[in-house]
């Protein structure tokens, strides 16, 4: 599975919408499930999917979607 | 409650003051009556989606802890099933005489969490740490009082006080990535200390952050052949007699606490101890009753000794 | 005779068994003492309450019962009486106040089956409950109410601050807060120890619905009761009391916040009753 696909997963997942909800325009807090307990666990589930440990600016700067990938980049995870 | 791998993971990355929030919104549909009481803290508590969803179970009286009490005190009266919290320091000592007065007096049962307990919010300065919670609580008689070794914890503590028909006081220490001790369900009782290691030299007790740290310092001690039995004192009161008598036969009896070494952990175990005959010394490792200067979490621990390492050396120096 | 009329008179009877109950409860503490000051100016308040106002039945522990909390607990003198007077408390059990093992303290102590629901006497606490009662009712659809005397000395505390301020925040209007303003606390004059000036401006500023009534008159407590409460505020009254009302010798006399009642005294207060 492509890291975009892997990401896209583990996004629906871990905020438990399912794809007709997603869209790649999404940002924190525009939908009840992308709150700050949904973020959280995200977060988690980011690192436990990418093998990584972000950073608390990091955490704090992931502010939609697109911003995640960003983020992502930073820890070497290629899209 | 769901005690899986994947919750158990997520719970530690989150801290234990999230995992509160996240187990709030389940709890509210095992318990009849639920009714969460804050002071403008709700994020902080991680209540925000329990807030949004449930807003007629929830209850924010601003910034007025001693008035948080009264209400909750007033609402458990008439049958509701209360939990209140803010942070440690104005959970309990900001409003202790109401805790006195509505809670142990008069035995209105409430369940109060405090977030942010020990040294998490060093950072903030010593306003915003909390040393003494323990300390002042166990004067008042009839409320139990629990440090969870974990989130997972956290969550047993929840369910236990919540379903309890005494008051509690639950005290979260750690931040975010809070390390795991319990990977597996299992059965916690209020009162009941839980043995994670077995050993014949040294006993810890230990209570909330400070039970991964002292594993982690059994293990090192385990390669310098001196064998240390650890036990997770969640239940501060009552205190499990029963563990201390269990540990008469080591030759050194050490408490760990992120608290002041007055009033807390050691100090109750003392207290039992010095009623029973040949009981071994005991080394109080925790913060030495004094303020330090603030800074991060990690730095306040190095400071006050609390760290796997320091806890090790301190032990070393006591125990020849 | 209007029904207005007896029902005062009832009121006005009330309130001299009530003056009765507390010199002979204030009598056989003996020097143990007790607070009568503070307890004689609200008798007024409380026999309009307890014998009018509220709704109670012969079960102190009914569940559809207006409920009354004394926040200001050294008044207990006059609480007991009027729990007395309604059947829930025994004559005899009045003159074990302050005794031994007593359950009639210096200060309340929460005893559901003699219609205590709350323990008090540390000032500032009562409101708080009020709020946590108040709001239970209403979240179970009922049309009972709340009713906290408080002392003006207790509005020193910040915690009935908090208190009201969250009521009104909260809408509670079936909360009513009697402040007991005789003007006095125990050192001495409000004035003198802790200003607390205008306090109908300062309930009023904080959201309630504010009267001043003259606390001692019945009428004016009568027709006020009546009034349906229409605004989505609680009620403050600022009752306008004598501290140590009914007696000679206690009636604005600061000594009677707490003071050993004599036998002496005591005759001389029967004889005052007599003649009302």
């Amino acid at each position: 599975m492509d890291n975009k696909k892997k990401y896209q997963e583990i996004f629906t997942k871990s905020l438990s919408i399912d794809n007709s909800k997603f869209s790649d325009e999404l940002k924190y807090n525009e939908i009840p499930e992308w709150d700050s307990i949904g973020h959280m666990t995200l977060v988690s589930e980011l690192e436990e999917g990418f093998g990584i440990t972000m950073e608390t600016d990091d955490i704090i700067d992931f502010s939609s979607f697109k911003k995640g990938e960003e983020i992502l980049s930073k820890y070497k995870i290629k899209f | 409650m769901i005690f899986n791998p994947r919750n158990i993971k997520m719970w530690s990355t989150i801290g234990s003051r999230a995992t509160f929030g996240v187990a709030a919104l389940e709890l509210v549909k095992e318990v009849d009556n639920l009714m969460i009481l804050t002071c403008d803290v709700s994020t902080s508590a991680g209540l925000d989606r329990f807030r949004k969803t449930y807003p007629d179970k929830y209850l924010d009286l601003g910034i007025a802890e001693q008035n948080m009490i009264g209400v909750a005190a007033g609402l458990s009266s008439e049958g509701y099933n209360v939990i209140t919290t803010t942070f440690a320091p104005f959970q309990t000592i900001r409003c202790c005489e109401q805790i006195k007065v509505n809670i142990g007096y008069m035995k209105q049962k409430v369940c109060m969490v405090g977030i942010g307990s020990g040294l998490a919010l060093g950072t903030l300065g010593y306003t915003h740490c909390c040393i003494e919670d323990v300390g002042v609580l166990r004067s008042i008689p009839e409320i139990n009082i629990i440090s969870p070794a974990d989130s997972f914890e956290t969550v047993k503590a929840l369910e236990a006080a919540v379903n309890s028909d005494k008051s509690t006081y639950i005290r979260l220490t750690g931040g975010s990535n809070n390390p795991i001790v319990y990977e597996k369900d299992y059965d916690f009782e209020i009162g009941k200390s839980i043995k994670l290691n077995d050993g014949e030299d040294i006993t810890i007790f230990c209570t909330g952050s400070m039970v991964h740290n002292s594993l982690e310092a059994a293990k090192i001690l385990e390669n310098k052949k001196i064998s240390v039995k650890v036990v997770n004192m969640h239940t501060i009161k009552p205190v499990d007699k029963k563990a201390i008598e269990e540990a008469l036969s080591s030759k050194l009896i050490v408490s760990v606490e992120e608290h002041n070494i007055v009033g807390g952990l050691g100090s109750s175990i003392a207290e039992y101890n010095s009623l029973l005959k040949s009981s071994p010394k005991q080394l109080f490792l925790g913060i030495k009753d004094t303020y330090s200067k603030g800074g991060s979490y990690k730095f306040l621990l190095e400071k006050h000794r609390l760290t796997a390492e320091k806890i090790v050396d301190d032990i070393l120096n006591e125990y020849i | 005779m209007k029904s207005k009329e007896i029902d005062v008179l009832k009121i006005k009877k009330f309130s001299l068994e009530l003056r009765k109950n507390i010199l002979e409860m204030a009598f056989s503490a003996g020097a143990s003492s007790s607070h009568l000051g503070g307890a004689l100016s609200i008798v007024e308040i409380v026999a309009t309450l307890f014998s009018y106002k509220m709704k109670i039945n012969k079960d102190p522990e009914w569940t559809e019962r207006d409920r009354f909390i004394l926040s200001k607990g050294h008044a207990c003198l006059a609480y007991y009486a009027a729990l007395c007077e309604i059947g829930y408390i025994k004559k005899s059990e009045l003159t074990t106040f302050e005794k031994n093992d007593s359950n009639l303290l210096g200060h309340p102590i929460m005893n559901k089956k003699l219609g205590i629901d709350f323990s008090n006497g540390s000032l500032g606490m009562g409101l708080s409950l009020g709020i946590g009662v108040s709001i239970s009712i209403q979240k179970k659809k009922k049309n009972n109410n709340v009713f906290v005397i408080l002392g003006d000395g207790e509005c020193n505390e910040g915690s009935v601050w908090e208190a009201a301020m969250a009521a009104s925040h909260f809408k509670l209007n079936n909360l009513y807060a009697i402040i007991d303003n005789n003007s006095f606390q125990q050192t001495g004059s409000n004035k003198d120890i802790m200003n607390s000036e205008n306090l109908k401006k300062k309930w009023e500023s904080f959201g309630w619905d504010t009267v001043e009534i003259d606390g001692h008159d019945i009428d004016q407590l009568y027709e006020f009761f009546n009034k349906k409460n229409n605004l989505e505020k609680p009620i403050a009254i600022i009752a306008k009391t004598v501290k140590g009302k009914g007696f000679s010798f206690s009636e604005n006399n600061n000594d009677w916040h707490h003071s050993v009642l004599t036998k002496k005294l005591y005759e001389t207060a029967l004889e005052e009753l007599k003649s009302k």
